[in-house]
């Protein structure tokens, strides 16, 4: 407890505003580049401010007690994640361990689906079980390449695998394993939700899964969640795979060239049915990263 | 059977003057009958390859105080469509249900009760359909006038509103 | 003169600099709710989609009435549907605004003598803002939401606060047409309500043909 004084507290507010307007930011310019691609104007790049200011502004509707605190939750345990993510070589905690990034990752879905259920809502409990059900999907793939570093070094820090990245681009993982890049890219897309991995959030389908009771500042908090969630794995991909940074525009710059990619795919492709959407995680995704694995143990051997 | 006059020569044997079978265009035949021999003709009609049930229609005669109901038939083999039509009183206007022949008249049946009135002994749900709260005539009978209706039912003067400064205080002199 | 005392009322309410800087947010970020209730529906895609481009000005379709801020009734409305949209409408949250599309919720467009199309949408819910035209064009859909903007960053824009303020005559005049008890011109009198009449049709027997006469 003693470590908790107030310059840390201070840090720790300063990070997690960080890591939401950060995803607000890449939310605005995210939907800059599908209107770009779809040869629209499309919104200002501060569009999702606006958003999260005007949905904080109206009012709003509870069903229960354990609708808030799932939304809380859930936050919470984002902005956690956040705090072991190390920004431009800077682990505000000291500590990145990826088993507790990879833990705590799930307690944000975890209480959303929560919150969510409690709503009452069939659309909210559907969406929900779909996250859920994709959650095992990437999960596989991750957790693999996870363990093909963490075999490599020795450690499960991701200061340690971002360092060792340093010294130019031959040194980055995602020419050491591309493989396993392309696993978690594609393991990326499912846990942001993009297409074709889009089964949680479907607007036509079942009215925005989730969201779907969320209304004026629970639909801010939505917007927020979803602001630390890309912050959050954007981050884990540029520490793990292109090399960390020791700038923060640098930093800055990667996660948003790994966001980019991501909107592009997102934009030209079609959604998969759920069933779909697991087995082709589990096929391609899991069996790169199953390859990625050998291979690394081949190599230390 | 491939030739349509075998048929046709097969039903004037059958139904004599129950019937009158005449060609209306080139594609369309029309049987004009009554209501006892419609159960009749409309099953004969189902057996020789008229299994197709398109629509029913209902037509208000007023001056002949008469509603008229078309089925309307349509054979996959001959490519040929087939009118059948009866009369019936507009003061008791009922008529057999065909809901045991096509299922889906059921919904047409109940279209055509919620609209004219018109009443199907044994159809199995007649309930309202398309309107809400309907205490009227039913709507489309020729002797319904929508637009005096429309005036009473849905404008300022015929719903008697009052303008909702009224309900204010200060309102006393701010009325015309 | 005493016609037009309907549409004009109300639509001054004062505001407060916080609640200013608070209509920019919403002024800049509209999620709108589209009922496809007539032809008008057609007209959105192209007002969302490339050329038109809404989204420009912060503009989007939303699922649900829960995360929605602009209600848009695009076309006519039928008594079955305006219960549907009363209670799109309520579930709404607070601020939230109407704009009726086209003629029809004006005073009926087309269907203004038709049985069962309501004349004027204003006597039911409150209405922020109209686009004439049978359809309107893209172009007239846009301008009307940018005057509807600046209606907001005003303060004019109230219609909720008016909806809640005149509840009761809004409901009394709901309840006119959706709970209707007793028949507007002439009652209609079954020929088959009584149960007799009703067993011996059911039964097969035939009418006498004097009654049927």
């Amino acid at each position: 407890m003693s470590n908790i004084n107030g310059l840390l507290s201070l840090k720790l507010l300063g990070f997690s505003f960080l890591s939401m307007s950060v995803g607000l930011l890449f939310m605005g310019l995210g939907r800059k580049v599908t209107a770009r691609i779809q040869r629209r104007l499309g919104p200002p790049f501060y569009q999702a401010f606006l958003d999260v200011f005007k949905a904080f502004s109206k009012s709003s509707i509870t069903h229960n007690y354990v609708m808030d605190l799932g939304i809380i939750m859930s936050l919470g345990g984002l902005i956690a994640t956040a705090f072991f993510i190390p920004f431009a070589g800077y682990a505000v905690l000291g500590s990145s361990s990826i088993v507790i990034i990879l833990y705590l990752m799930s307690i944000g879905y975890l209480g959303m689906a929560m919150g969510v259920s409690a709503s009452g809502n069939p659309n909210a409990t559907i969406g929900i079980s779909r996250a859920l059900a994709l959650m095992l999907g990437y999960e596989i793939p991750i957790v693999m390449i996870v363990m093909a570093m963490m075999l490599t070094y020795g450690s499960s820090d991701l200061l340690t695998f971002a360092t060792a990245q340093q010294g130019g681009f031959a040194n980055w993982h995602i020419f050491k394993y591309p493989l396993g890049f392309l696993a978690i890219e594609i393991s990326f897309q499912a846990m942001l939700g993009e297409a074709p991995y889009d089964h949680m959030i479907a607007p036509a389908e079942i009215a925005s899964g989730p969201m779907v009771e969320l209304s004026g500042k629970y639909l801010g908090i939505g917007f927020l969640l979803h602001a630390v969630q890309l912050y959050v794995e954007t981050g884990l991909i540029v520490n793990l795979f292109l090399g960390g940074a020791s700038t923060w525009y640098v930093f800055l710059l990667k996660q948003f060239a790994v966001y980019f990619t991501s909107m592009c795919i997102n934009a030209v492709m079609a959604r998969y049915r759920i069933e779909q959407g697991i087995a082709h995680l589990w096929k391609y995704a899991g069996t790169l990263a199953l390859l990625q694995l050998f291979i690394t143990r081949l190599g230390v051997f | 059977m491939k030739d349509i006059n075998e048929l046709i020569k097969k039903f004037n044997s059958f139904f004599q003057e129950k019937a009158v079978l005449t060609r209306k265009y080139k594609q369309q035949y029309q049987i004009v009958t009554g209501r006892d021999e419609l159960l009749g003709i409309l099953n004969w009609c189902k057996q020789y390859s008229f299994y197709h049930l398109a629509n029913i229609v209902c037509v208000d005669w007023l001056e002949d105080e008469e509603f008229e109901l078309v089925y309307n038939l349509w054979s996959y083999e001959f490519k040929i469509g087939c009118l059948v039509k009866i009369r019936i009183p507009r003061a008791r206007p009922w008529a057999p249900t065909v809901f045991e022949l096509w299922g889906q008249a059921q919904v047409y049946e109940q279209e055509i009760h919620e609209f004219f009135g018109v009443y199907f002994p044994g159809n199995p749900d007649l309930s309202s359909l398309f309107l809400h709260n309907w205490h009227d005539l039913p709507p489309l009978r020729k002797d319904f006038d929508p637009v005096e209706y429309s005036r009473q039912a849905y404008t300022v003067e015929g719903l008697g509103v009052k303008p909702e400064y009224e309900k204010e205080d200060n309102s006393e002199g701010r009325e015309s | 003169m005493k016609k037009n005392v309907y549409m004009t009322n109300l639509r001054d309410e004062r505001q407060n600099a916080w609640e200013g800087i608070l209509n920019y947010f919403r002024k800049r970020s509209m999620w709108m709710l589209y009922y496809c209730t007539g032809c008008g529906a057609v007209e959105l895609p192209p007002t969302m989609t490339t050329r038109f481009d809404m989204e420009r000005f912060g503009m989007g379709p939303m699922a649900t009435p829960r995360q929605a801020d602009l209600l848009l009734i695009t076309g006519y409305l039928s008594v079955k549907t305006l219960k549907r949209v009363i209670r799109s409408y309520e579930q709404m949250q607070d601020p939230k605004y109407l704009v009726g599309f086209g003629s029809c919720p004006i005073n009926g467009g087309i269907y203004w003598d038709t049985y069962p199309v309501i004349n004027h949408l204003e006597m039911f819910l409150p209405v922020d803002m109209s686009i004439a035209g049978c359809m309107p064009r893209p172009q007239a859909i846009l301008d009307s939401f940018e005057k509807l903007r600046d209606e907001i960053q005003e303060g004019k824009a109230v219609g909720y606060k008016r909806y809640e303020k005149h509840y009761d005559w809004y409901k009394a005049n709901q309840d006119k047409v959706l709970n209707r008890e007793d028949a507007v011109l002439q009652p209609w009198e079954d020929p088959f309500a009584d149960k007799p009449t009703l067993e011996a049709l059911q039964a097969g027997e035939k009418m006498e043909e004097g009654e049927d006469k």
